[in-house]
């Protein structure tokens, strides 16, 4: 046992084995890993960057079609 | 490409296998019991007498978890015996006839062929001599195990402390923990793998829910926390642990999969 070198007073106060106390506290098994929840920014990224692409999309056509227009007149 | 596919999957096979058996089981199988020391300090002076003892000494070692060792000192006054543990004295011996029965005993036969058998473990219970207090614990561990869905793989045998011909074998049971000795209390030991003796159950601590998280622990998956730091103290027995039948745990949890836990 890896408990029996403790001090005690009476049987009452006597350690439990070690392998009785894991097994009750479930410390006998890999504790699977718990899951953290992280702070989720994808959402935000995605609607931003989306928005980014539209409006340089637009901006780029804009662009494109003004300068065929002044083309035309010429 | 192929090759390596079948290794990868042979492997996990393996892997998946090692996880799932349980400690009983495993200990069965894999856990081979550490080895004792018996050793003969003398002076250097031996009569034909002692060779032979040294001899058969010797030869019955070799069956059984203990080396011989005979070894000379010149302040040895008279020859002795010394038996260690894990570099710890277990016990000491002035004469060769005070040997008998220590590498083997009837108790130790019949438990060792329980588990040989496939047998989840072997209960043994430890009384003191004191009815008041046997009795009493013994009905507790007899109506947890009736009451355990693993009693058929269970088998409990009783031993009294002061059994003159058990003498050795209560002796390392006493050994498994340091204190044991002085306590006068009943006490419960889980026998199981080759001959692996887990720290005992004793006076109060012999409940119905302490009983049950035994069974628990030897009915579990077998971790690598357990077999990293395994429980208990091996007992010097001379068994040939050589194709024990199948463990007879795993049909009733296979017809009972609810029974499997960690």
């Amino acid at each position: 046992m890896k408990q029996d070198t403790i001090g005690y007073d009476s049987l009452e106060a006597r350690p439990l084995p070690k392998w009785l106390t894991d097994q009750r506290d479930g410390l006998n098994y890999y504790q699977p890993e718990m899951p953290k929840m992280m702070e989720d920014h994808s959402l935000n990224i995605a609607v931003v960057s989306t928005g980014a692409i539209i409006i340089i999309t637009l901006l780029l056509f804009t662009a494109y079609f003004i300068w065929k227009k002044r083309k035309k007149i010429k | 490409m192929k090759i390596r596919g079948f290794r990868i999957v042979w492997f996990a096979a393996i892997l998946s296998m090692a996880c799932t058996t349980k400690v009983s089981e495993w200990f069965l199988l894999n856990a081979v019991p550490d080895k004792y020391i018996l050793v003969y300090y003398h002076n250097g002076q031996h009569t034909d007498k002692v060779k032979w003892q040294n001899n058969e000494l010797d030869n019955e070692a070799k069956v059984a978890n203990v080396l011989f060792q005979p070894i000379q000192k010149e302040d040895v006054k008279e020859p002795y015996y010394a038996l260690y543990y894990n570099n710890r004295l277990q016990a000491e011996y002035s004469r060769y006839d005070s040997l008998r029965t220590l590498f083997s005993s009837p108790l130790r036969r019949e438990i060792a062929d329980e588990l040989m058998d496939g047998k989840l473990c072997v209960m043994l219970f430890l009384k003191t001599g004191i009815p008041e207090k046997d009795e009493r614990r013994m009905e507790i561990i007899q109506h947890t195990i009736s009451s355990s869905p693993f009693r058929d793989v269970i088998t409990l045998k009783e031993l009294d402390r002061n059994n003159w011909e058990e003498k050795h074998f209560v002796s390392m049971l006493l050994q498994v923990e340091s204190d044991l000795k002085e306590i006068q209390e009943p006490m419960l030991f889980g026998i199981f793998g080759q001959f692996r003796a887990l720290e005992p159950l004793l006076a109060n601590g012999i409940s119905p829910e302490n009983i049950n998280l035994m069974i628990d622990f030897l009915t579990a998956d077998c971790s690598c926390l357990i077999k990293d730091n395994l429980p208990g103290m091996s007992i010097l027995s001379e068994t040939s642990w050589e194709n024990p039948e199948p463990a007879m745990v795993n049909k009733i949890l296979d017809d009972n999969p609810a029974l499997l836990h960690h």
